[in-house]
């Protein structure tokens, strides 16, 4: 097993890997762009060493280097970042560090997501239809053409990263190139790479993906199924596993042919292969993710399994020792991603000091976060600020758990997206568990929320205008102001 | 003693706020002429107040430092309050200035000096956070000036566009 691991990245994921590598006796080793110094996953970390520059936390060079100079056995990239740069993992490969996640060989094979999908259809496979090639943003002419030959609605997606980011549904010509764009600079901004490629969509469709460890000896195992066909605002907001309403005919069906790809690829480690599932419940390969996914504690939930550690002990050379049949999936897990945004306003980033921040507790609720009462949120990265998930005997059970947990998370400071996550979750579509993709287009926001009793609400925002008025005008008699607000909320005597 | 007309999604209440909270903590209101008691976490400030209790239902909120929305668990409510025995009431913003409401770099500029543009309409991007996020007319008129330029980085309350 290793003994010093460079945990290559920030926020939530480096929190979870400095875990992961705690509770194996290995030491983590944190890094640090400038202003970042005092972030959790530093402070839990065993050793901590400063990066010189901002954007160092996605810079190959800048990352190998620290990892050579500190001589550490190990590199865990995480998701986004440097994770899915082949050069990265083949200077590392080279220097004698294992990289946690995709070797180059996988990625050479896998980044290229038009090339894997042309490949996965040679072996048999159904897959989905994508362009006939990858483009840079700017090759608009070659763009518009292959839309042409595609049809509309389309979805364009990013070479690198997944459904999180990058993916859009185009529906009209005239939207194309911006949508282009966009998907492009979102890709960039993550991945560092800006190419995209045109899949002809599926609509309604349901998004499926599948995890899978493998060892060094190509034994494979999967995790079960898990829904991600919920978006908000090009993103993933909430997932679930299993996948509601499949038949077990089907669950077996799509777990084989996961495996199938996974063989193909020769994959190790923790991979995911996605999969789209038609209006007729047929099932088309789509992509594959050789890396952790940020939704893989709902797996976690299913299985108890921990897969950063699992990832930890195959990527270090041990067998996977655990048989298809020893994978027990029980249960429903319902994950929700809590963003520092605004959903009430265009979803824009909410950065800033976290004033308030109490987790939801009880059993089977598990929050993963880098966010703490007095944390900054800070303005340079990704807002994605903490991972509820939560689990349930039935789906029932995690439905109402998942309710009751996002009552109770309270942060305060910077706005989340906490308030649309409860409607979402109380959504009669998502109860029933029959959504597809186009759930992503429900104004579940423009809506007042319409159980709440508007007189008692009424009361309380009346208080509220008299709060501020007395604290605007100072004439206000003192019985009236003094001792009414810390401790006590009684009048002095 | 105070009087207020508060309206929640278009529901119109008039509140009575019969004078401090007694010895239990409780604030003796009515609203719309029916008795309720009344606690709140605090009277420092609006967004102060994190929970209360009304009568015995207990609840948690959050409170917009200017009144205009309020949030349970549920979602939130879009409010206005009047005071009834205020001589004279405030006047509606007309601010057509629109500032950074996020530090960012200036993505698109995407209306010219002069240009007509209606409430809602796109002005520019600013990318912050990994994401481009649109910034919209606050209401409609002519871009009298765009104080930024593409690529320019921008700080919290810049001004970016003004809106005559």
């Amino acid at each position: 097993m290793f003994k010093r691991v460079l945990v290559a990245n920030r926020g939530e994921i480096a929190v979870r890997i400095v875990r992961a590598c705690r509770d194996l006796g290995i030491k983590a080793v944190a890094v640090y762009e400038p202003g970042d110094m005092g972030a959790l996953h530093v402070r839990l970390a065993d050793e901590a060493h400063p990066l010189p520059a901002p954007n160092s936390y996605r810079d190959p060079d800048e990352m190998l280097e620290v990892a050579k100079r500190l001589g550490v056995d190990a590199v865990h990239p995480g998701y986004g970042q440097v994770s899915e740069h082949v050069g990265f993992a083949r200077a590392c490969e080279e220097a004698g560090i294992v990289v946690v996640g995709p070797g180059s060989t996988v990625l050479e094979q896998t980044l290229d997501k038009v090339e894997a999908i042309r490949r996965v259809a040679a072996a048999g496979i159904p897959t989905t239809s994508p362009s006939t090639r990858a483009f840079a943003p700017d090759e608009s002419e070659a763009i518009l053409a292959e839309a042409e030959a595609l049809g509309y609605p389309l979805l364009v997606k990013a070479c690198s990263g997944g459904r999180g980011r990058g993916t859009q549904l185009v529906r009209e010509p005239d939207q194309l190139l911006d949508t282009v764009r966009r998907s492009s600079a979102a890709a960039k901004a993550v991945y560092g790479n800006d190419h995209v490629y045109l899949e002809a969509s599926v609509l309604p469709s349901r998004y499926v993906e599948v995890t899978i460890l493998g060892d060094n000896q190509g034994n494979l195992v999967h995790l079960g199924d898990r829904d991600g066909s919920i978006q908000r605002n090009t993103r993933k907001i909430v997932e679930e596993a299993p996948m509601p309403s499949l038949t077990e005919a089907q669950r077996e069906t799509i777990w084989a042919t996961a495996l199938q790809v996974a063989r193909l690829f020769e994959l190790r480690g923790v991979t995911t292969v996605e999969f789209v599932i038609d209006g007729e419940g047929r099932h088309a390969f789509t992509e594959v993710k050789p890396r952790v996914q940020v939704e893989h504690m709902a797996t976690e939930m299913l299985t108890r399994i921990d897969i950063v550690r699992e990832q930890l002990r195959l990527a270090a050379g041990e067998p996977l020792g655990l048989t298809q049949e020893q994978v027990r999936m029980r249960g429903v897990a319902i994950l929700c991603r809590i963003n520092a945004e605004d959903p009430w306003h265009g979803y824009m980033p909410s950065p800033g000091h976290i004033t308030g921040f109490r987790l939801p507790g009880g059993p089977n609720v598990r929050v993963d976060t880098y966010a703490y009462a007095g944390a900054e949120v800070p303005v340079r990265y990704d807002s994605l600020l903490a991972k509820l998930v939560v689990w349930g005997a039935t789906r029932e059970e995690a439905l109402l758990r998942v309710h009751r947990a996002l009552q109770e998370f309270h942060i305060s400071g910077v706005t989340t997206n906490l308030g649309l996550l409860r409607k979402l979750v109380s959504d009669d579509e998502f109860v029933l568990g029959h959504y597809t993709t186009e759930f992503s287009r429900r104004h579940l926001m423009d809506a007042p929320p319409p159980d709440d009793n508007l007189r008692d609400l009424a009361a309380v925002a009346a208080m509220a205008y008299l709060s501020r008025a007395q604290a605007g005008r100072p004439t206000t008699p003192p019985a009236f102001t003094s001792g009414w607000h810390h401790d006590s909320r009684r009048l002095p005597q | 003693m105070s009087k207020l007309l508060v309206t929640i999604d278009g529901n119109e209440f008039e509140v009575e706020v019969l004078g401090p909270p007694g010895p239990d903590g409780f604030v003796r209101v009515t609203v719309n002429g029916e008795p309720l008691r009344v606690a709140v976490s605090s009277m420092a400030a609006p967004e102060a107040i994190a929970w209360a209790i009304v009568d015995t239902r207990p609840q948690e909120l959050i409170v917009d430092h200017d009144l205009r929305w309020i949030q349970s668990s549920r979602g939130r409510h879009g409010i206005h309050v009047r005071d009834l025995e205020a001589a004279v009431a405030r006047p509606a913003s007309g601010d057509g200035r629109i500032k950074a409401p996020i530090p960012g770099l200036i993505r698109r500029l995407m209306v010219e000096q002069g240009q007509l543009v209606e409430a809602g309409q796109p002005v520019l991007v600013l990318e912050a956070m990994k994401m481009e996020n649109e910034i919209v007319a606050p209401r409609a008129g002519t871009v009298a000036s765009i104080n930024v330029k593409l690529g320019q980085s921008v700080k919290l309350q810049e001004q970016l566009v003004e809106i005559a």
